[in-house]
């Protein structure tokens, strides 16, 4: 398009707005509905939170009492040099992390380790098995809408079958141990503070690989067949095609997934809330399920405390999608 | 044969048996839980991993009879047809009022950027406020409350996906239809909705399989028995006969089987559907 023609253009459609005013109208019709359920159960409740988390609000009264910013000076951990001399020689750092909430710290720890750990668990499996299906291997559009499954079943569901699948007497972990010899290795693994976290993350890592797999199977069909086949002329083996072809070509897709993942652990609650309750002794709390038992378990009835944990994690959450997409994304984008 | 063909012949064998190993893993534990749902919970314990035949329907008798499963399942129908009904409608609109320039207003764009990032809010954001409003406003405990809640928890991924599918539909077409004659709601329904139905009907399967599963919300917001969803409900059943493991592997069954039995007719569009919440965040 030549300048004269874009100007001359933007000239008439000026003119047009001038001339015809926005049609307000059909702008009330189309955004209005959507704007008020967003105004109502979205910015308003946000706002009421951070409100709440300067606050105690007492939920049987609704009585509420400023309380300025006491959540978060005992929620948010203190550096503080350590003074026990002794100690010191063992330390790397002078300094430690002091938590004023012991059982935030839990969750907090519990929460990273799931949203630090899934993704590199998930993605590597399931671009194994997407590679492989993308091999043209029989049968592959069964295998794609198998292992899809999972994560169509409720948290409920699946929390509830888990249960019996960890079982300590008749559960199919133990039994399959039990029956190959290894009766020595079966344990109570949900009731064990050494395995409860990690045998509920090997249930979200079953739960989401296929998922991830259809996505990377989709993402590997979308690169044109000449691309590997000149890669091929070039001698390539098939770790060298993966790793230098392949892998580049998926880095918006991979990238996307891993964050999608670190996000999804970030906020898991039903599973644990249906599993193990965040027991035991909080071995597997995580924020949200935190959250939950600050306002109705406890017998505080207080929504203020929770309120600003939410608000807390809130930032995290933002913060680091927002470190972590700036990091992985940064390089040069291949354009094919 | 060749030896090259003998050998790619065997890996294939060996890569079969790692996905038939794979597909075992996925599904061992639903056709556990299915075969259990047919046992009396006396034989499950005597024997764990064994077939009852014939089968016992009790089970499902008294999911029905003794714990109130058809009011679950009619109140988590209820919520999920609601707020699909009540999100289509709203976001449909809205990302057509977003994506068009003829709608163009000076906030128009700042607004659509601030529901864009809050996909990526956290439920807890809003959660204890939430339950403080639906308590000022009697809709705790009731489905309305559930409906409006979910409606607005889908409300911002729906018009991102939305709105740049009927951000790509050209110009022209609208003209065309201005020329015709078509108003403003004409222009909408009788053009661009149409042509919109694909991604339409991915973000129909999204949703449907959130509202159906959600726990989170529900929990929050409903403690009367009447009002509960199947996941609740589930849950619920947990607490009162966590013994009785036939009856309630027949619960799961019963809110395992709507989301199965839609997804073999339907696993092409479902797979389509959720795919388009990857890009969520």
């Amino acid at each position: 398009m030549t300048t004269a023609t874009r100007s001359s253009r933007r000239t008439l459609s000026s003119l047009g707005h001038r001339i015809r005013s926005r049609p307000w109208g059909a702008i009330a019709m189309f955004i209005g509905p959507a704007l008020l359920l967003y105004l109502a159960f979205v910015i308003v409740p946000v706002f009421m939170t951070f409100y709440n988390s300067v606050h105690i609000l007492h939920m049987s009264t609704w009585e509420q009492e400023y309380v300025g910013l006491e959540h978060y000076a005992e929620l948010v951990p203190r550096l503080e040099p350590v003074t026990d001399a002794a100690e010191e020689g063992v330390r790397i750092l002078p300094f430690q992390l002091v938590w004023g909430d012991k059982i935030f710290q839990l969750a907090v720890k519990n929460s990273l380790t799931w949203a630090f750990l899934s993704p590199v668990l998930e993605i590597p499996i399931a671009f194994l098995l997407a590679w492989i299906l993308f091999r043209k291997i029989p049968l592959a559009r069964f295998f794609r809408i198998a292992w899809f499954t999972p994560i169509l079943v409720s948290w409920v569901v699946v929390g509830v079958i888990f249960r019996w699948v960890f079982n300590n007497e008749w559960g199919v972990i133990n039994s399959v141990l039990q029956a190959v010899g290894l009766g020595a290795l079966a344990k109570n693994w949900l009731g064990l503070p050494q395995t409860a976290l990690p045998s509920l993350i090997a249930v979200t890592t079953w739960k989401f690989v296929g998922f991830n797999m259809v996505i990377l199977l989709a993402a590997l069909s979308s690169i044109p067949e000449e691309l590997l086949d000149a890669a091929r002329i070039d001698g390539t083996n098939r770790l060298q095609m993966v790793w230098y072809v392949i892998l580049p070509l998926l880095q918006t897709t991979v990238v996307n997934l891993l964050i999608l993942c670190f996000i999804g652990k970030m906020k898991q609650f039903a599973l644990v809330w249906v599993t193990t309750r965040g027991g035991p002794m909080h071995h597997t709390e995580t924020v949200a399920t935190y959250v939950q038992r600050r306002a109705f378990g406890w017998r505080t009835l207080d929504l203020g405390y929770p309120s600003a944990i939410a608000v807390l994690w809130f930032i995290v959450i933002f913060a680091l999608s927002l470190l972590f997409t700036r990091l992985l994304q940064r390089r040069e984008m291949l354009e094919y | 044969m060749n030896l090259r063909q003998i050998t790619r012949k065997i890996s294939t064998v060996v890569l079969l048996v790692v996905l038939f190993g794979y597909t075992f893993i996925v599904f061992i534990p639903f056709l556990w839980t299915a075969v259990m749902s047919f046992r009396t919970t006396n034989d499950i314990l005597d024997n764990p991993y064994g077939f009852s035949w014939p089968p016992y329907l009790q089970n499902y008798v008294y999911a029905f009879t003794k714990f109130g499963f058809l009011r679950y399942v009619w109140n988590s129908t209820f919520v999920t047809v609601g707020a699909l009904a009540i999100t289509t409608v709203v976001t449909s609109l809205a990302a057509f009022g977003f994506a068009r320039q003829r709608y163009k207003f000076g906030l128009r764009e700042p607004i659509y950027y601030l529901i864009f990032i809050s996909i990526m809010f956290p439920p807890q954001i809003s959660l204890l406020a939430l339950f403080q409003i639906l308590v000022r406003y009697k809709l705790y405990n009731t489905l309305w409350g559930l409906i409006l809640v979910y409606s607005a928890s889908a409300l911002p991924f729906n018009i991102y996906l939305l709105r740049s599918f009927f951000a790509q539909i050209p110009q022209d077409l609208e003209d065309a239809s201005r020329i015709d004659g078509c108003n403003d709601w004409q222009m909408f329904w009788r053009v661009m909705f149409p042509i919109a139905r694909p991604a339409v009907s991915a973000t129909i399967v999204l949703n449907f399989i959130n509202f159906w599963n959600e726990f989170l919300y529900a929990v929050t917001f409903v403690t009367r028995q009447e009002a509960r969803t199947l996941p609740l409900a589930v849950m619920f059943y947990l607490g009162e006969a966590w013994l009785d493991l036939g009856m309630l592997a027949s619960g799961l069954m019963v809110s395992v089987l709507p989301v199965i039995v839609l997804y073999l007719i339907l696993s092409e569009q479902f797979i389509k559907g959720m795919i388009a919440g990857a890009i969520k965040g």
